[in-house]
């Protein structure tokens, strides 16, 4: 659990640092971005048995994303309670290797980013094209596949399949 | 009988589907309609969670600024070479620069105008997130009500027109880049065409195009390709003056009625590193 929270966090400083190197904006989006907190919690899935440990450190950081990236705790902990619901339904559909982890968290990143595109273009005065949508997906292949990998095989050697209970 | 769990009718579960769906909807209608303020221990956790990454993040944004400056220092030379044409004219800019000052002065005192861009106060700031979330199109400075910010406020740098303020904690604050298209907060811009000036709205940003678009300049009036594009100062937010970019294309609308502008904006906005937010010199006395 402890080993999930501080890579968790480390995640969530990673957003920044990472922004740094690889400015992504509406007009420019960059080739290198992705939400590594997403892919976190997509890496940490495997190691819980507890689901509703799982579920709290999901709301938790999508609440301390929507607060600090976003704009307000609410909008993070719904879109990420949404993205951990799908998180347990790929897992249980989809066997536990390097290449659907990486499936997964794509998934996961394409639901964030399709579900803030419409709540967002439905309920808020900003206006989006769908074509922004479109490059920001393409834009999150590399760095989704790149973290996600990385991380897999780092909880891997760390876990060494010890599971939380 | 006993231990065992009563299934619940598929109709219910369906129903009680529908009602979250609704509760969901009616809370983002509720919290995306417009900037709200960040709630007193939403703005202390990100107070200090963003206090905690600036300090991590230093040795990064270190590195970054040694790569950027090398890449300064090799255009040095060609820098110098401009800058040494520019020294020759100096003196007789200031002079220019001392006579027009003075014009102004006389000029604000007969219109009985309050503010103009040099009635404003620089507070500069440096960027410590960009647009993580992706879809707020914002910046993050280290500047917040602490130092006197407060929402709406303009923030520009160098080389022109950044964006506004558009939520503040004590020690930070978010800008949203005037390159999203708000449907809310539109730009009163001027442009500027040798003597006469033209006046239009900044409507959209194209995503596609990367182009910012002006609308509502008759189509009689003339505008060229290379004219710079300034605020206006109408519409109370952005004080006249600001630079936002230079024409790029001219077409006219579906009507033959009117121009519709093509702006490409002066400033990079995926390499800002450091802002100015521009704050009111008697801000206090207004308020």
């Amino acid at each position: 659990m402890l080993i999930s929270i501080i890579y968790l966090v480390i995640s969530l400083f990673l957003e920044v640092i990472m922004s740094n190197f690889f400015s992504s904006t509406l007009s420019d989006a960059s080739l290198f971005t992705t939400i590594y907190t997403i892919i976190g919690l997509v890496i940490i899935y495997p190691h819980f048995s507890n689901l509703k440990k799982y579920f709290l450190l999901t709301i938790f950081f999508g609440s301390l994303f929507g607060i600090l990236y976003g704009c307000g705790f609410v909008f993070g902990l719904i879109i990420f309670l949404l993205i951990g619901l799908m998180i347990r339904f790929l897992y249980n559909v989809f066997p536990e290797n390097v290449f659907m982890t990486n499936l997964i968290s794509y998934i996961s990143i394409f639901l964030y980013h399709l579900l803030s595109f419409v709540f967002l273009s439905v309920f808020s005065s900003i206006s989006y094209s769908f074509m922004t949508l479109i490059n920001i997906l393409l834009g999150s292949i590399i760095m989704t596949i790149v973290y996600t990998s990385i991380s897999y095989y780092i909880f891997l050697v760390i876990f060494n399949k010890k599971i939380i209970k | 009988m006993l231990g065992r769990k009563k299934k619940m009718p598929k109709k219910y579960i369906v129903i009680g589907i529908i009602v979250i769906l609704v509760i969901i909807i009616v809370i983002l209608s509720f919290i995306l309609k417009k900037e709200r303020k960040l709630n007193p221990v939403e703005a202390f956790l990100k107070d200090g969670f963003l206090t905690v990454e600036k300090y991590v993040t230093y040795p990064f944004s270190f590195i970054k600024k040694k790569i950027n400056n090398y890449s300064d220092l090799k255009n040095t030379l060609k820098d110098n070479d401009i800058l040494e044409t520019s020294i020759e004219r100096i003196d007789s800019i200031e002079t220019e620069n001392v006579e027009l000052r003075r014009q102004l002065e006389a000029l604000k005192d007969e219109l009985n105008i309050d503010y103009t861009l040099t009635d404003y106060e620089y507070l500069n700031a440096t960027v410590i997130s960009r647009n993580v979330g992706y879809w707020y199109n914002t910046l993050t400075i280290d500047k917040g009500t602490y130092s006197g910010i407060k929402k709406d406020m303009v923030v520009i740098n160098s080389k022109g027109l950044v964006g506004r303020v558009i939520r503040t904690t004590t020690f930070t604050s978010d800008i949203r880049l005037i390159t999203t298209s708000d449907t809310n907060n539109k730009i009163s811009v001027h442009i500027s065409n040798g003597d006469s000036s033209l006046y239009g709205l900044m409507n959209n940003y194209n995503y596609n195009g990367n182009y910012l678009e002006v609308e509502g300049i008759s189509n009689t009036k003339n505008v060229n390709v290379g004219d710079r594009v300034y605020t206006s100062g109408l519409g109370g937010i952005f004080p006249s003056g600001i630079l936002i970019g230079e024409v790029t294309e001219i077409t006219t609308d579906s009507y033959d009625l009117a121009k519709i502008i093509k702006v490409v904006p002066s400033v990079d906005f995926n390499d800002i590193n450091y802002v100015s937010v521009l704050k009111r010199k008697s801000e206090d006395n207004v308020n």
